[in-house]
């Protein structure tokens, strides 16, 4: 299967001497071995992804919307109005703020208000995916709360939610990503090292390892230096909060 | 075709089930593909935990994205395409860069008799110029001398003409062989040159 002979990939016009030079480092290439993968730990991984895939956990229930939470159909409904509300409101700003004669004397607080029910909206529409069946549609919702300008206590409560508990691997590393703009918060800081240790994913916890040492949560040295040392952790997570402590250190 | 000449099934047909809701088949590609995918993706990153996380990454984007498959490909193009994009995306993300691994960084630990202990010398030493190369460069050496993929393939895979792959692997080797040399004049020349980064071009 290897290319042990360099010359049949070299261009026609390179000279013979330089190819025969160059064929000697191709050979020692060979020499180079590479570590043999876990096979049956990264297939364990696998399996428990194609597992999560074909029999997805029920979401938990909504606290927005009532124990049974929205239908798929209820839902979209829901998602249509809201954006249809979103560009009613935009539209409205907008004939406020221009043109300028015509503008009422109590503009600036109807602005204010509109804006607040805008805010409103997306949250309660980032809220209502992060309840969903569907994982794609959590991971939706999980990123929306990015572009949310000052998302309320609810909506870090929700990701917190959704780091701990969500059955998706993917939902909760989104879920990382998300709470770095709240990192300087206390309870998230909290809750996170608590997360690398309960997390199920090395993936999961490895990412969580990267947080802390990106926030700088020296207070999570302590922690990380315990997972390096248990030999029940996955040997890379191991690694990488040894490495986590020594950045922190 | 839906088999090989030995009368397994291909893979193309095997990521048709996958992508047509039986997702139980992403295990048999696995098996096909896993250890090729870490042997690629190990002498790129000279880490094997990293390797490992994106063998994982790799076909857990395969589930996520399984309905792009066209199927007018090679599956095996289309999973380092894959591989190429994970292993980008996870650099990008980190700032820092992972230690090279011992076990992936000498080829052997077992003492060696003398002249054994020589030429064991320099394979650590060409792994090392190895991983100072660029990584678009170390890349091609990997794809042509350690997955023995064809010209056409890598073409392919890169998006380039078969004589650009062969002009590209022809400077690769030659940069591989300066460094090489540079290592074994000074053996701590430009040890600060990192790894695992993205090519500066």
């Amino acid at each position: 299967m290897e290319h042990d002979n360099l010359s049949r990939l070299l261009p026609d016009d390179v000279d013979r001497r330089e190819a025969e030079g160059l064929d000697a480092t191709w050979r020692m290439l060979g020499g180079i071995d590479a570590p043999v993968p876990e096979s049956d730990r990264m297939r364990a991984r696998l399996d428990a992804a194609l597992d999560a895939a074909e029999h997805p956990a029920p979401a938990p229930p909504s606290r927005w919307f009532g124990r049974r939470g929205l239908d798929g159909r209820r839902f979209h409904v829901l998602q249509g109005l809201a954006a249809a509300a979103i560009l009613l409101v935009g539209v409205a700003i907008g004939r406020l703020v221009v043109p300028g004669d015509a503008r009422p004397a109590d503009s600036s607080s109807e602005i204010a208000a509109m804006r607040s029910e805008m805010r409103e909206l997306r949250e309660m529409v980032s809220l209502s995916l992060m309840q969903q069946q569907s994982a794609s549609d959590r991971l939706k919702g999980v990123t929306w709360t990015g572009q949310l300008d000052r998302p309320s206590g609810e909506v870090v409560s929700a990701l917190l939610d959704a780091l701990m508990h969500d059955p998706n691997v993917n939902v909760r590393l989104a879920t990382i990503d998300a709470l770095e703009r709240f990192a300087s918060r206390e309870d998230v800081r909290r809750a996170t090292i608590q997360a690398v240790e309960r997390q199920p994913s090395p993936l999961v916890q490895i990412a969580l390892i990267d947080y802390m040492v990106k926030t700088n949560q020296r207070e999570s040295a302590t922690t990380l230096r315990r997972l390096a040392q248990d030999q029940q952790v996955d040997s890379a997570v191991r690694a990488r909060a040894a490495w986590g402590v020594l950045q922190l250190g | 075709m839906f088999t090989q000449s030995d009368g397994t099934v291909t893979d193309e047909t095997l990521m048709e089930a996958v992508r047509n809701g039986d997702v139980a088949k992403l295990g048999m590609l696995f098996e096909r593909h896993h250890r090729a995918l870490f042997d690629f993706l190990v002498r790129m990153t000279g880490n094997a935990s990293i390797a490992e996380d994106l063998v994982q990454d790799v076909f857990v984007r395969i589930l996520k994205y399984r309905a792009t498959w066209r199927g007018e490909g090679r599956f095996e193009t289309w999973l380092f395409r894959i591989a190429r994009n994970a292993r980008a995306d996870y650099f990008r993300t980190r700032t820092t860069n992972a230690p090279i691994d011992e076990a992936a960084a000498h080829p052997s630990h077992a003492p060696l008799p003398g002249d054994l202990l020589a030429r064991n010398r320099d394979v650590a030493r060409l792994q090392r110029a190895l991983m100072l190369l660029r990584e678009d460069k170390r890349e091609l050496i990997v794809l042509a001398r350690y997955r023995g993929m064809k010209l056409e393939a890598i073409a392919d895979l890169l998006g380039i003409e078969v004589g650009t792959v062969k002009v590209r692997i022809h400077r690769a080797v030659k940069e591989l062989r300066d460094i090489f040399l540079r290592l074994n004049e000074s053996p701590s020349w430009n040890t600060t040159t990192s790894v695992g980064s993205c090519p500066t071009t």
